[in-house]
C-alpha cells in the first residue's frame, strides 16, 4: 500500500489541522445558515397551502402572493364542478382586518380568511366538528389562530372585541400558523366575512379550492380544468401554487438577493480560508516535494496530494459544520418563537457537502501551482 | 536612544506572498461582518427614509397607526385645530394609499404606495420633485420612484399606463427607495389627482376623501420649542391623534421592525459567526507566523527577553493586520453595497460610525486569534527547541 501521503502530511502537526478544519467548519456553518434563513422564510411563505384541503388550486393570475390576491368570478369554480373525477370545490375569501386587542386596545393587523362553514377547507380536524361548524355559523363570530402574536391579545372563547369597527365574538381557537404575510389570522363564515369586509360581494372570490376523488389522475384533471376556463384564471396543482409564492418570495423581493449573495460571500471566505491552509503547508513542506520531484514522482502525482488534501479538509470541515448547523437551527428556531421555522433536509446538506467540496478543490488548484513549478535544483541550491 | 527593531513589521513583511494572502483573509472576514451588519441596517433604514425626508418638525398621525403599515387617517380638522397654536408655523396634509400599477412592459400589476399632497406645501423637499410641480398640476399624471423595483418595469417621461384601472402619465421621477409598507415602490401625484384615483373606487374597497388624513406634518416657527409642541398639542387634542416629533416618530417605527421581525436576529447571528471565522483565520496567519519563527523566539527568549516583550510583538502583528485587512474590507465592501443597493432599492450606507465600529470588532477579533495564538510562544523552551 502506498504511504497516504496527504493524510500524513495533515495530521503531522495536529493544532493546525484543528484549526483548519475548525475554519472549514465554520465556513460550512455560514452557508449553512445563509441557506437555512432562505428555506426557512421560503416555508414559511407557502405552508398554508400544504394546510389546504384540496390538490388543484385557482387563483387569478393578478395574484402575487396569498395576502396581496385579485379577486376572480366564483363561477369559475362552478364550470370546475361538473368535471369527472371533481369531488368538491371550495371558495375562500382573504383578506386584511384591523383587529382590536380587547386589553390593550390597540390595533393590529390581521390576515382573515373567510369559508363556507360546512367545506373542509383546511387539515384540521378540529373545524369539522359539529359543534365548530355551528359556532361558525353564529353571525359575527370568529375562530383566532393560537399561534398569533400575544401582541393580538387574549384569545378566550366567548370575549367581544373589534375588527374594523365591528363588533365581534371569540367561538373558539384552532392551530395554523400565519405565514409570512401575518402574524396573525382569523377563520370565519362567509356570510360573516361579507359582513366584515363590506361591501365586498361574495361571487368574486381571492382562491378556488378543488377537491378530487380519491385515486384520481390530478394530472389529466389539470388539463380538463385549462381547457375548460378562460384565460381569466391560473389552474395549478399544489405542488405549483406553493413553487409560485417561494418564486414570488425569493425572487422578486430582496430576501432571496441578500441571502444568495451570503451564501457567494461565505463560499469565497471559505476559499481564503483553505487556500491559507493548503499554502502553508506546501511552503513547508516545499523540501520535501522538491525531494519527490528529484526522486522521479510526477507532477501529477504531487496534483493528486494537494488534491487529496484538499477534499479530506473539505470532508473532516463539513461533518462538525452540519453539526453545529443543526444545532443552531434549532436555536435559532427556538430563539424566533418558531417564526423561523429552519430544518436540515437531505437535499441541503448534499448540496453544501459538493460546495464544501469545490471551494476545498478551488483552493488546492490555486495552491498547487507552487508545487508544479517546484524545481528541486533551486530548493537545494 | 536607539529605536528598537520593528519586529512585528518586519515578520509580517519577511514573506510578501504570504502577507498578501494574509491581508486577504482578514479583508474577507471584514467584508463578511460588513455585509451582514450592512444587511441589517438596510433594512431598518430603509423604513424610515421616507420619513426622514419629510419636511415636518411634529407629526400628527391617528392614534392606532403605530407603524406605516397600518392605514388608519384622522380627520383633517385636527390639522387645522393644531395649526392654530402658537408656534406653530405650517401643517401639510400627506394622504398614502396602495395601489395596483400595471407593468408598462408586461402588462402585470404590482401594488405601490401613492403619497399624495397639496402641490403648494413643501412636503417632500426632493429637488426633483419640486422641479416637476407645474406637471403634477395636470390631471392624472404622476412621478415615480426610479429607485422602485425592477417590477414595475421601465418608465420615461412620457409614459403611460395604468394606476388603480385608470390611466396615468408618467411626467418624471425621483428618487427615494423602497420599504416594506410601499412594497415595490413609490408614487407622487397632487391631492387632486389623488382623488381621482381613489374617490370612487367601486364596491369591493373603501373610497377616500380629502377629509381624513394619513399622516400631518407641522412645522414650527422659529424659535418655538418642538418637544413644548408635542406636550401641548397631545394634551389639548382630542385623543383620536397622537402627536409626536419627527425623531419620536421615526423611532417609532424602527422599534417596530425591530422587535416584530426577526431582522435583527438573523443578521446578529450571521455577524457573529463571521466574527468567529475572522478569528480562526487570523489566528490560523499568527499561529503559522509563530511556528515558522519558533526558533527566533526561543532564541529571544533564551537571550533574555520576557514573554511580556513577545506577547507585545504577536499583538502589535495583530494589530497591523487588522488595520491592514480592514482597509481593503472596507472598499470592496462599499462596491458590495452600492451593487446590492442598486439591485434591491434598499439603502445600504456606510456611515463613519458603522465604519469604525467594524474597525473596532476587526481589532477585538484580531486580538483574540492573537492572545491564543501567543500561548505557543510563551510556553516555548529555548533548552527544547534547541534541544
Amino acid at each position: 500500500m502506498r504511504t497516504p501521503l496527504a493524510w500524513l502530511n495533515l495530521l503531522h502537526e495536529r493544532t493546525r489541522l484543528t484549526v483548519a478544519i475548525a475554519g472549514v467548519a465554520f465556513a460550512t456553518l455560514l452557508i449553512f445558515l445563509n441557506l437555512g434563513f432562505l428555506g426557512a422564510l421560503a416555508t414559511t411563505a407557502s405552508q398554508i397551502y400544504s394546510r389546504m384541503n384540496a390538490q388543484i388550486f385557482l387563483i387569478s393570475p393578478q395574484s402575487l402572493e396569498i395576502s396581496t390576491t385579485e379577486t376572480f368570478p366564483q363561477e369559475r369554480l362552478y364550470q370546475v364542478a361538473g368535471i369527472e373525477g371533481v369531488q368538491r370545490v371550495m371558495p375562500l375569501y382573504v383578506g386584511y382586518q384591523q383587529w382590536r386587542n380587547p386589553e390593550t386596545r390597540r390595533n393590529r393587523s390581521m390576515f382573515v380568511y373567510g369559508i363556507n362553514p360546512r367545506d373542509p377547507v383546511f387539515t384540521l380536524p378540529e373545524l369539522q366538528q359539529p359543534e365548530t361548524i355551528a359556532v361558525l355559523e353564529r353571525p359575527d363570530t370568529v375562530l383566532i389562530d393560537r399561534f398569533s402574536r400575544p401582541e393580538f391579545g387574549p384569545q378566550t372563547t366567548g370575549l367581544e372585541t373589534e375588527s374594523d369597527r365591528r363588533r365581534v365574538e371569540i367561538g373558539g381557537q384552532y392551530s395554523l400558523g400565519g405565514g409570512f404575510a401575518a402574524d396573525g389570522t382569523l377563520i370565519t363564515s362567509d356570510q360573516n366575512f361579507r359582513r366584515l369586509f363590506d361591501p365586498r360581494p361574495l361571487d368574486r372570490i381571492d382562491l378556488g379550492l378543488i377537491q378530487l376523488q380519491p385515486g384520481a389522475n390530478v394530472e389529466a384533471i389539470v388539463q380538463a380544468v385549462r381547457a375548460k376556463l378562460p384565460q381569466d384564471v391560473l389552474v395549478l396543482t399544489q405542488a405549483e401554487i406553493i413553487e409560485r409564492e417561494r418564486t414570488y418570495w425569493i425572487a422578486t423581493t430582496s430576501i432571496g438577493f441578500i441571502f444568495s449573495l451570503g451564501v457567494i460571500v461565505s463560499f469565497i471566505v471559505g476559499t481564503v480560508i483553505v487556500y491559507q491552509i493548503l499554502y502553508t503547508d506546501i511552503a513547508s513542506h516545499i523540501a520535501e516535494y522538491a525531494t519527490l520531484k528529484a526522486m522521479g514522482y510526477r507532477s501529477r502525482y504531487l496534483f493528486s496530494v494537494v488534491l487529496q488534501e484538499a477534499v479530506l479538509l473539505a470532508g473532516m470541515g463539513y461533518v462538525p459544520g452540519l453539526v453545529l448547523s443543526i444545532g443552531l437551527y434549532t436555536l435559532a428556531t427556538k430563539a424566533t418563537s418558531g417564526s423561523l421555522p429552519m430544518s436540515m433536509n437531505l437535499g441541503r446538506a448534499i448540496f453544501v457537502l459538493f460546495l464544501t467540496l469545490f471551494m476545498c478543490s478551488v483552493s488546492g488548484l490555486i495552491s498547487v501551482r507552487k508545487v508544479i513549478s517546484a524545481d528541486p535544483a533551486e530548493v537545494f541550491s | 536612544m536607539i529605536r528598537r527593531t520593528p519586529l512585528a513589521w518586519l515578520n509580517l513583511t519577511h514573506d510578501r506572498r504570504k502577507l498578501l494572502t494574509s491581508l486577504a483573509g482578514v479583508a474577507f472576514a471584514v467584508l463578511l461582518m460588513f455585509l451582514f451588519n450592512g444587511f441589517k441596517n438596510a433594512l431598518y433604514d430603509s423604513q424610515v427614509q421616507l420619513l426622514q425626508l419629510f419636511n415636518a418638525d411634529i407629526i400628527l398621525v391617528n392614534k392606532q397607526k403605530y407603524n406605516m403599515f397600518v392605514p388608519e387617517a384622522f380627520a383633517r380638522r385636527r390639522l387645522y385645530q393644531a395649526q392654530t397654536f402658537e408656534g406653530i408655523a405650517a401643517a401639510y396634509p400627506l394622504y398614502t394609499n396602495t395601489a395596483n400599477w400595471k407593468n408598462p412592459d408586461t402588462k402585470l400589476t404590482r401594488p405601490v404606495r401613492v403619497l399624495a399632497f397639496n402641490l403648494q406645501d413643501p412636503v417632500l423637499p426632493l429637488p426633483a420633485i419640486q422641479a416637476q410641480i407645474e406637471g403634477l398640476k395636470l390631471p392624472d399624471t404622476a412621478l415615480v420612484d426610479d429607485k422602485s423595483r425592477p417590477e414595475l418595469g421601465t418608465f420615461t417621461p412620457g409614459t403611460i399606463t395604468e394606476l388603480s384601472d385608470r390611466q396615468v402619465r408618467v411626467i418624471g421621477t425621483f428618487s427615494l427607495g423602497t420599504d416594506f409598507a410601499a412594497g415595490n415602490g413609490n408614487l407622487v401625484m397632487s391631492d387632486q389627482n389623488f382623488l381621482r384615483y381613489f374617490a370612487n373606487l367601486g364596491p369591493e374597497e373603501d373610497s377616500r376623501t380629502l377629509g381624513t388624513v394619513d399622516l400631518g406634518l407641522l412645522k414650527v416657527a422659529a424659535g418655538a420649542d418642538p418637544e413644548v409642541l408635542v406636550k401641548t398639542l397631545t394634551e389639548r387634542l382630542p385623543k383620536d391623534v397622537q402627536v409626536m416629533t419627527k425623531a419620536e416618530f421615526v423611532q417609532q417605527e424602527l422599534t417596530y421592525w425591530r422587535e416584530n421581525t426577526n431582522i435583527g436576529f438573523v443578521f446578529t447571528l450571521l455577524t457573529g459567526m463571521a466574527f468567529i471565522v475572522g478569528v480562526i483565520l487570523v489566528y490560523q496567519i499568527l499561529y503559522t507566523d509563530v511556528a515558522d519563527h519558533w526558533a527566533e523566539y526561543a532564541t529571544l527568549k533564551a537571550m533574555g527577553y520576557k514573554n511580556i516583550f513577545l506577547l507585545g510583538v504577536v499583538l502589535q502583528e495583530a494589530a497591523i493586520l487588522s488595520v491592514l485587512g480592514f482597509i481593503p474590507g472596507c472598499c470592496v465592501s462599499v462596491l458590495l453595497y452600492s451593487l446590492t443597493s442598486n439591485a434591491t432599492g434598499l439603502l445600504m450606507r456606510m456611515t463613519p460610525d458603522r465604519a469604525i465600529s467594524t474597525l473596532i470588532l476587526t481589532f477585538m477579533m484580531c486580538l483574540i486569534a492573537g492572545s491564543i495564538a501567543v500561548r505557543k510562544v510563551q510556553a516555548t523552551d529555548p533548552a527544547e527547541v534547541f534541544g
